[in-house]
C-alpha cells in the first residue's frame, strides 16, 4: 500500500460542506446592512488610519477602503527608506488551513517544497492548476504542527476547497477576522523593541512568533513586501487599533509615519514583485489561455520543486520547464528624472511587451517598470524603449527613453 | 409607378436594422410596417398616461456595435444601464445581480462563500466562450452542401475559426453546447439559490428547461455583449429611455436621415413576381410598389406562406417551411400601478430591483414548468419576469404611479383542451397577480389596469407566427447553417431579389439585429455588382 494517505479517504461531502462554511463573522456585515449599501468596506484600522490622513485620499483594495496617500508620497517614501513606515494591510486575503493532513494537503496544493517549513516559519508559495498555470501566489505561515495560514492578494477559497477534497483538513476564510499591520523600514526593529516587543531583534528573517504586548497576543513575522527590512503584525481586529496606536506612539521618536497604498505599490515595484490581478492574471481569471502564466513565465521558478512528490500541475510544469516561454515577467529601469506614464514597451518598430506596474523610485532617481515581455526580446539584446507623452501647456511632447532590463530587486538603502 | 431600390417588409428590429444599414449605404429604401407601432417594440397606453411596451418585456438587447454604427444616439436613443435583476426564490430567499464585481461577490457569499469565489471562474469561462461565438454570429452562413467557391471559402473560414481553438478550450465549448444548464452550473456553484438565479435569468422565452441537454448555451446570452475583466460582476440590464418604442423611433430617424422612407399601417399582402423574380409588393389598399430588392423581416412561415401564391414557389419549399418550428412560450401582462410594488424579501433600496425581478422557483420547478408547456397545460408555477421601467424612466407613468411589464413564460399557444378564451386569459392573469402578490404585499390593491396577451393574441396583432418572439425555436437543429434550414441559411431565397432578413435566419436571437445587418450587407453587395450604386 502506498502511504499516499489521501487515497484512503472517501469524499465526505458533509465534512466538505462544513469546511466550506466560512467563519460566521466573516460576512457579518450582512446582518447590519445589505450588500449593496456599501461597496467598499472599512478595515478594523480605518478610524486610526483616517486620523493620520492629511490628504483624505483613499483607494479601494480588495473591496476595502485603504489610504492612497496619507501625507505626501515623497515624504512617505523617505520614511520608508530612512525610518519606518506603518501601513494597514488588512485587505489581504487570509486562509486558515488546519487538520491532521494540512501538511499533506499543502504539499499537494503548492508547487514548492513545504516540508522545510517549521512552526513559526514563513514560506513564499505559488500554486497552479492542472495545466500548470499559476492560480495565485502568497505567503504561507506555519502556526502549529497542523495549522497553517495562507496570505494571498486575491480570493482563493473555491480553489482551496476544491483541492482539499479527500484530505482531512479544514479551510477557513479568516480574512475579516484578522487585521494586519505592516511596519517596514530600517528602524522598524528598534521601534518594535521600544514598543515592548521583547526580544524582537532575535527574530530571524522570514521567521515569526507570538508576542504579548500590553496583554494582547500579536503574531509578528519578519516579512515584508520589499525584502528583509520589515515586519508584519497579525492581530485580532479588536486589538488592531491599540497596537497601531502603540506603534505610532513609540515610533514617533524614530520618525515613524503612517503610509498609504501608493507607497506599498512603489516598494513592490522596487522589489520586483508581481501582484496577482495586476501584473499577472490567475488561471481562473485569465479569459484567454494566452494570458495565464506558468511560474517560469513569472520568474517564480524558485518556488517550484519538480523533484519532490506529486503536486497539482506538476506534470504540466515538467513539460513547461523545457518549453519556450510565451511571455516573461521582467523588471525594467527607465532613466528619466521624473515620473513618466507609459504602457507599451517597444523594441524598434515592434511591440515588445506591456508595462503592468510602474513607479518612480526616488532612491534611484529613475522610473521602474514591471513588464510582461515577449521572450524573443530578452534573448536578443535589442534596444528596448518606452514612449511617453508629456504635456507642456497646450503642447504635447513625445519622449522616447531607453529601457534597461534589471535583474533582481533594485538595491535599496541600508540593510538593518 | 412608385419605385425604390429596396423595400423592407416589416419593422421589427431586424427590418429596421436592414433598412437603416441600406439607407446609410446610399440605397433608396422604403420600409413598410403593417401596424402603427414597430413589431414587438410597439408601445401603448395600458391606461391613460401609462405608457409601456405592449409585447416585449422592455429591456434592450441592442448590440453596442449597432448603436455606434448607425449613430442611434445621434438619432435620439438614450440607453440606461442598471443592475442585472433580482430572483425571488423559494422560502423568502432572493439573489440579486450586481454589475460591481465586489458587491456581486458579496451577494453570492451571502449564500455560499465558495460560490462567491467560483463566480470569477464562471465569468471567465463565459467571456471566453462568448468571444469564440461572436465571430460565428457575424459570419454569413451558407448551405454546406452547396459547392461554390465563395461557399467553400466561407465554410473553411468557419472550420478555421474552430481549428484555432485549443483542445482544452474546445472541450469547454463542447460542454457548453451539450450539457444542461443545471449540470453546467453545478461545475461551478454549490448553492441552489445561485444556480436557480443564474438559470432563471436566461430561461425567458426558452422552450426547454434547465435540465434539458444543450440548455447550458443559454447561459452565454447575457455575456454576448459583455466586456471587462473576469473580476467584474454580473452583466447589466439595459433599458432605453422611453422604452422599446424609443429604440424603434431612433432607427426610423436614422433611416429618414439617410434618405429612406418609412410607412406604417402599410400592410404588404403579395409579392409581385415576374419570371421567378420578385419585382415589387402590393399593399392591402391595392397600391403597387416596385423595387430592385425586397427584404422580409417577417418570420419564415409568414414570409413564404402568406406573401406568395404557393404554386409559384419551388416544389417542396412550402412543405419545408411548414415544418419549421415556431413556438410561442410567452404571455405578456401589462399592468398600471397606483404605486411602486414593494418586495419586502429584498432589502429596501436594492438597486438590482431596477432591472428585472423574477419569480423563479427552483431548477426543478422551472424544468417542470416547461414540461407543462410541452403538454399544453396552462402554467401552474411559471417563470414570471416583471420590469417596472417607470422606476428609472419617470416619463412613462403619472407622478408617483408606475407601469409594470410582466412576461409569463411556459404559456402554450393552444391549450390541451381548446383555445385560449377570455376566461382562460383571466385565469392566467390571476395566477400571475397571485404569484406576484405573494411576494409583494398590497400588489393587488395597486393595480389600476391590466391587459393580458397570450401567444395567439401576439400572433394576431404583431404577426409573429405562434407568438414566437425568437421567430423560430432555437435548438441546434434550427441554428447556424441550419437556420431556418440549410438551403435557405444565407438570407438568399429561391426567388431572385427576395431576401429573408428576420430572426428566422442566422444568427436568430443570438445576435439581435444581426440577421438584418447581415442581409443588408448581402443586398448592398448584390446591388453594387449591378452598378446601381457603390456600397459605402
Amino acid at each position: 500500500m502506498s502511504d499516499d494517505t489521501d487515497l484512503h479517504h472517501p469524499v465526505d461531502l458533509a465534512a466538505l460542506a462544513d469546511s466550506a462554511r466560512a467563519d460566521p463573522a466573516l460576512f457579518e456585515s450582512r446582518s447590519v446592512e445589505p450588500v449593496f449599501a456599501r461597496r467598499v468596506l472599512a478595515t478594523p484600522l480605518h478610524m486610526n488610519v483616517a486620523a493620520e490622513s492629511r490628504t483624505n485620499l483613499w483607494t479601494d483594495w480588495n473591496g476595502y477602503t485603504v489610504a492612497e496617500v496619507l501625507s505626501d508620497i515623497e515624504d512617505e517614501y523617505r520614511v520608508l527608506r530612512h525610518a519606518a513606515a506603518l501601513a494597514d494591510i488588512s485587505p489581504l486575503f487570509k486562509y486558515r488551513i488546519s487538520g491532521r493532513e494540512a501538511a499533506a494537503f499543502l504539499a499537494r496544493f503548492a508547487a514548492g517544497d513545504i516540508s522545510a517549513l517549521r512552526v513559526d516559519g514563513t514560506l513564499p508559495v505559488v500554486f497552479c492548476e492542472d495545466r500548470g498555470f499559476v492560480v495565485g501566489d502568497g505567503l504561507l505561515f506555519r502556526l502549529g504542527d497542523d495549522e497553517y495560514r495562507l496570505v494571498t492578494e486575491e480570493p482563493h477559497l473555491a480553489w482551496l476547497l476544491d483541492s482539499a477534497i479527500g484530505f482531512a483538513v479544514q479551510v477557513e476564510d479568516v480574512s475579516s477576522t484578522l487585521a494586519a499591520i505592516s511596519l517596514q523600514g530600517p528602524l522598524s526593529a528598534r521601534i518594535l523593541s521600544a514598543a515592548n516587543f521583547a526580544g524582537v531583534e532575535t527574530l530571524a528573517p522570514h521567521a515569526a512568533r507570538w508576542f504579548d504586548v500590553a496583554a494582547q497576543p500579536v503574531y509578528v513575522s519578519r516579512t515584508a513586501l520589499s525584502g528583509d527590512a520589515g515586519y508584519e503584525l497579525w492581530v485580532d481586529p479588536e486589538d488592531a487599533s491599540h497596537i497601531w496606536s502603540l506603534l505610532l506612539a513609540h515610533g514617533a521618536p524614530f520618525g515613524l509615519a503612517a503610509t498609504g497604498f501608493a507607497l506599498r505599490e512603489i516598494a513592490r515595484v522596487e522589489a520586483g514583485r508581481a501582484r496577482a490581478g495586476r501584473d499577472y492574471f490567475g488561471a481562473f481569471s485569465a479569459v484567454e489561455p494566452e494570458s495565464a502564466s506558468t511560474p517560469f513565465e513569472l520568474g517564480l521558478a524558485g518556488l517550484v520543486d519538480l523533484d519532490r512528490g506529486h503536486f497539482t500541475g506538476r506534470n504540466a510544469l515538467r513539460a513547461a520547464k523545457s518549453a519556450p516561454l510565451r511571455h516573461t515577467f521582467s523588471m525594467l529601469a527607465i532613466d528619466w528624472p521624473e515620473p513618466l506614464s507609459f504602457i507599451g514597451i517597444h523594441a524598434g518598430a515592434d511591440m515588445a511587451g506591456v508595462a503592468t506596474s510602474t513607479a518612480f523610485s526616488w532612491s534611484l532617481g529613475k522610473n521602474l517598470a514591471l513588464a510582461m515581455l515577449k521572450p524573443e526580446f530578452l534573448d536578443k539584446p535589442r534596444k528596448l524603449h518606452i514612449e511617453a507623452e508629456m504635456r507642456h501647456g497646450f503642447e504635447v511632447r513625445r519622449v522616447i527613453v531607453p529601457a534597461r532590463l534589471v535583474s533582481g530587486p533594485a538595491p535599496m538603502g541600508p540593510k538593518p | 409607378m412608385q419605385r425604390h431600390d429596396v423595400i423592407v417588409i416589416g419593422g421589427g428590429l431586424n427590418g429596421l436594422t436592414a433598412a437603416a444599414c441600406l439607407a446609410r449605404a446610399g440605397a433608396d429604401v422604403l420600409l413598410l410596417e403593417r401596424n402603427a407601432g414597430f413589431g414587438v417594440a410597439a408601445g401603448y397606453d395600458v391606461a391613460p398616461g401609462f405608457r409601456m411596451p405592449r409585447y416585449s418585456l422592455g429591456t434592450s438587447t441592442l448590440p453596442a456595435r449597432l448603436v455606434a454604427d448607425l449613430e442611434l444616439t445621434r438619432h435620439g436613443l438614450r440607453l440606461l444601464r442598471v443592475d442585472g435583476g433580482v430572483s425571488l426564490l423559494a422560502g423568502g430567499a432572493y439573489q440579486a445581480s450586481y454589475r460591481d464585481g465586489i458587491v456581486h461577490r458579496r451577494e453570492l457569499a451571502r449564500v455560499s462563500p465558495k460560490d462567491a469565489d467560483a463566480w470569477t471562474r464562471y465569468r471567465r469561462d463565459m467571456l471566453a466562450a462568448a468571444a469564440r461565438l461572436r465571430p460565428l454570429l457575424s459570419r454569413r452562413m451558407s448551405d454546406p452542401s452547396k459547392r461554390s467557391i465563395a461557399n467553400i471559402r466561407r465554410l473553411l473560414g468557419a472550420a478555421d475559426a474552430f481549428a484555432s481553438i485549443g483542445a482544452t478550450e474546445l472541450h469547454e465549448l463542447t460542454r457548453l453546447w451539450t450539457l444542461s444548464a443545471a449540470d453546467f452550473l453545478s461545475d461551478y456553484f454549490v448553492s441552489e439559490e445561485v444556480k436557480s438565479h443564474l438559470a432563471a435569468a436566461v430561461l425567458s422565452g426558452a422552450t426547454f428547461g434547465p435540465f434539458a441537454p444543450g440548455s447550458a448555451r443559454l447561459l452565454l446570452q447575457p455575456f454576448m455583449e459583455e466586456t471587462g475583466a473576469a473580476s467584474a460582476g454580473a452583466p447589466a440590464a439595459v433599458l432605453a429611455l422611453g422604452g422599446p418604442e424609443a429604440v424603434a423611433a431612433a432607427f426610423v430617424a436614422a433611416i429618414v436621415a439617410h434618405g429612406g422612407t418609412v410607412r406604417t399601417e402599410a400592410e404588404v399582402t403579395d409579392i409581385i413576381l415576374r419570371r421567378d423574380e420578385a419585382r415589387g409588393v402590393s399593399l392591402a389598399n391595392g397600391e403597387e410598389i416596385y423595387a430592385r430588392a425586397i427584404l422580409s423581416d417577417l418570420d419564415l412561415k409568414r414570409t413564404f406562406l402568406t406573401l406568395f401564391p404557393w404554386k409559384e414557389l419551388p416544389s417542396g419549399l412550402v412543405k419545408r417551411v411548414g415544418r419549421f418550428r415556431l413556438r410561442g412560450v410567452t404571455a405578456k401582462i401589462n399592468i398600471a400601478l397606483d404605486a411602486a410594488p414593494l418586495f419586502p424579501d429584498v432589502p429596501e433600496g436594492c438597486p438590482a430591483l431596477l432591472g428585472v425581478t423574477r419569480l423563479a422557483g427552483s431548477l426543478d420547478e422551472m424544468d417542470r414548468a416547461l414540461d407543462d408547456w410541452r403538454d399544453r397545460m396552462p402554467p401552474r408555477a411559471p417563470l414570471i419576469e416583471a420590469l417596472v421601467p417607470s422606476l428609472v424612466d419617470r416619463s412613462l407613468a403619472p407622478e408617483g404611479k408606475h407601469v409594470m411589464s410582466v412576461c409569463v413564460h411556459g404559456v402554450p399557444e393552444i391549450l390541451h383542451d381548446g383555445p385560449w378564451t377570455g376566461a382562460r386569459r383571466d385565469e392566467l392573469a390571476e395566477l400571475a397577480v397571485k404569484r406576484i402578490a405573494e411576494r409583494s404585499p398590497g400588489f393587488r390593491d395597486r393595480i389600476l389596469a391590466l391587459d393580458t396577451l397570450v401567444p395567439p393574441d401576439i400572433e394576431a396583432e404583431v404577426g409573429l407566427t405562434s407568438g414566437d418572439f425568437a421567430q423560430g425555436e432555437e435548438t441546434l437543429d434550427q441554428m447556424f447553417f441550419n437556420r431556418p434550414f440549410a438551403s435557405l441559411s444565407g438570407h438568399e431565397t429561391p426567388i431572385r431579389n427576395f431576401y429573408l432578413c428576420s430572426a428566422s435566419g442566422h444568427p436568430g436571437s443570438l445576435a439581435p439585429g444581426g440577421a438584418g445587418a447581415d442581409a443588408a450587407k448581402l443586398v448592398a453587395e448584390a446591388l453594387g455588382k449591378r452598378g446601381i450604386y457603390v456600397p459605402a
